[in-house]
C-alpha cells in the first residue's frame, strides 16, 4: 500500500532541480542586461562627489531574499 | 486606446502560436476588437493556425517599410469580424525589425483595436526583444516540463529588463498559461503541479489548458480549437479570453480528472 513512498515522485524531483537551475541562471550577470548600464550610472553619480576606481555589483540569493550588494572602490588620493 | 499583449514562451513548441490564435479569437467572440500580429519573422505560422494562409497579400515588414498600408495588410478573420490578422514576413533576414518601426506599427494598431496580441518568436534573440519592447503586458506560455519552465524564466528576465514600460519605471504585467496539462499525471506525481510552477516562476496564473488531441485536429483544418465547443482545450481558452476581457471566470481545476478523482476515492477503501 505504501509502495509509492519508496520512489520519490518525479514531479518533486523536477521541482527541486528546476529551483536550483533557475536560481543559478538568475545569478548569472548576463541574465540582467541592465547591469552594465546601472554600473556606469552609479559610477557617474559617485564621481560627482569623490573619485571612483570601480563599482562591483553582486547579486546574492539567500532563501527567499535577493539582494544586490554594491561595492564602490574609491581612488586612493581622495 | 487598446492594450498590447505579447505572447511569449522562451522555448519553442509549447503552444505559443496556438494560444495567440485562440486568445485572439476568444477576445473577438467577447465583442472586443483584436489585432493579431505574427512577429515570428521567417517562420510564419499563425496564418496556418487561423486558416488564413491563402489570403496573405502584404506582411508586417511591408507595412513598416511603407510598401503597404496597415489597412491593406490586415486580414479579417472568416469567423469573427472583430478579429484582424497581420502576417509575419517570410524573409530570412531577421534584422528587418528595428525599434522605431515596431513602435510606429504598434502605436497605430493600438489606436484602432481594443487588444493587440503579438505572437513572439521562440528564443530570446532580437525578434523576441522587439515583440516585448512596447508591450503593456505579457502572457507566458509553459508546459509542465522542466526545459519549458527554465526557458520561460529566462524570457521573463529579459522582459523585466528590456521592456519599455520597465525602462520608464513602470511595471509590465505578466501572466502565465500552463498548457498541455495531463490531470492523471499530476495526480500520480509524475507532472509538476500548477502551484509549483507558479512558485518557481513567481508569476500570476491566467489559466490552465489541458492536453487535448483536438488541438492538432483544429490546426490541420485551420480552425482554432476554441471554435470546437466540445474540446476541453477550447473551453479553457474561452475561459481565459473571458478573463482577459474583464469577466470573472473561476479557475477550473483541470488537474483533477474524473478518473483521477475516482481513483482517489477508490484508494481510500483499499
Amino acid at each position: 500500500m505504501f509502495g509509492f513512498l519508496e520512489k520519490k515522485q518525479s514531479a518533486s524531483v523536477a521541482k527541486d532541480r528546476l529551483t536550483i537551475a533557475i536560481m543559478s541562471d538568475r545569478n548569472r550577470g548576463d541574465a540582467y542586461p541592465f547591469m552594465d548600464e546601472m554600473k556606469e550610472e552609479i559610477i557617474a553619480v559617485v564621481k560627482k562627489y569623490i573619485g571612483v576606481r570601480a563599482v562591483e555589483i553582486k547579486k546574492e540569493i539567500d532563501g527567499d531574499f535577493e539582494a544586490l550588494s554594491i561595492d564602490v572602490l574609491l581612488d586612493k588620493t581622495t | 486606446m487598446g492594450i498590447v499583449i505579447a505572447v511569449i514562451s522562451g522555448k519553442g513548441g509549447v503552444g505559443k502560436t496556438t494560444a495567440a490564435a485562440n486568445l485572439g479569437l476568444g477576445i473577438a467572440q467577447n465583442g472586443k476588437t483584436c489585432a493579431l500580429v505574427d512577429f515570428d519573422i521567417g517562420q510564419r505560422n499563425l496564418d496556418m493556425i487561423l486558416g488564413l494562409e491563402n489570403r496573405v497579400v502584404y506582411d508586417m515588414v511591408q507595412v513598416m517599410d511603407g510598401e503597404a498600408t496597415i489597412k491593406q495588410a490586415l486580414i479579417k478573420s472568416k469567423v469573427s469580424e472583430n478579429l484582424s490578422f497581420l502576417a509575419a514576413s517570410q524573409t530570412k533576414d531577421k534584422s528587418v525589425l528595428n525599434s522605431e518601426k515596431v513602435k510606429t506599427l504598434i502605436a497605430s494598431l493600438k489606436a484602432n483595436f481594443d487588444f493587440v496580441i503579438l505572437d513572439s518568436p521562440a528564443g530570446i534573440e532580437s525578434g523576441y526583444e522587439h515583440t516585448i519592447e512596447f508591450a503593456d503586458a505579457a502572457i507566458v506560455i509553459v508546459n509542465p516540463e522542466v526545459s519549458s519552465i527554465r526557458d520561460a524564466d529566462r524570457a521573463i528576465g529579459i522582459l523585466d529588463s528590456k521592456s519599455n514600460k520597465v525602462k520608464n519605471g513602470e511595471e509590465v504585467a505578466k501572466y502565465l498559461i500552463i498548457n498541455r496539462i495531463v490531470a492523471d499525471m499530476v495526480q500520480s506525481g509524475e507532472m509538476l503541479r500548477s502551484e509549483d510552477i507558479l512558485e518557481i516562476l513567481n508569476i500570476k496564473l491566467l489559466g490552465k489548458v489541458p492536453e487535448d488531441k483536438g488541438v492538432i485536429d483544429a490546426s490541420n483544418q485551420g480552425k482554432p480549437v476554441i471554435l470546437d465547443k466540445k474540446s476541453i482545450a477550447g473551453q479553457a481558452y474561452t475561459r481565459i479570453a473571458g478573463r482577459l476581457c474583464g469577466e470573472k471566470v473561476d479557475m477550473k481545476d483541470i488537474e483533477i480528472s474524473d478518473s483521477g478523482l475516482f481513483k482517489k476515492i477508490a484508494g481510500m477503501f483499499k
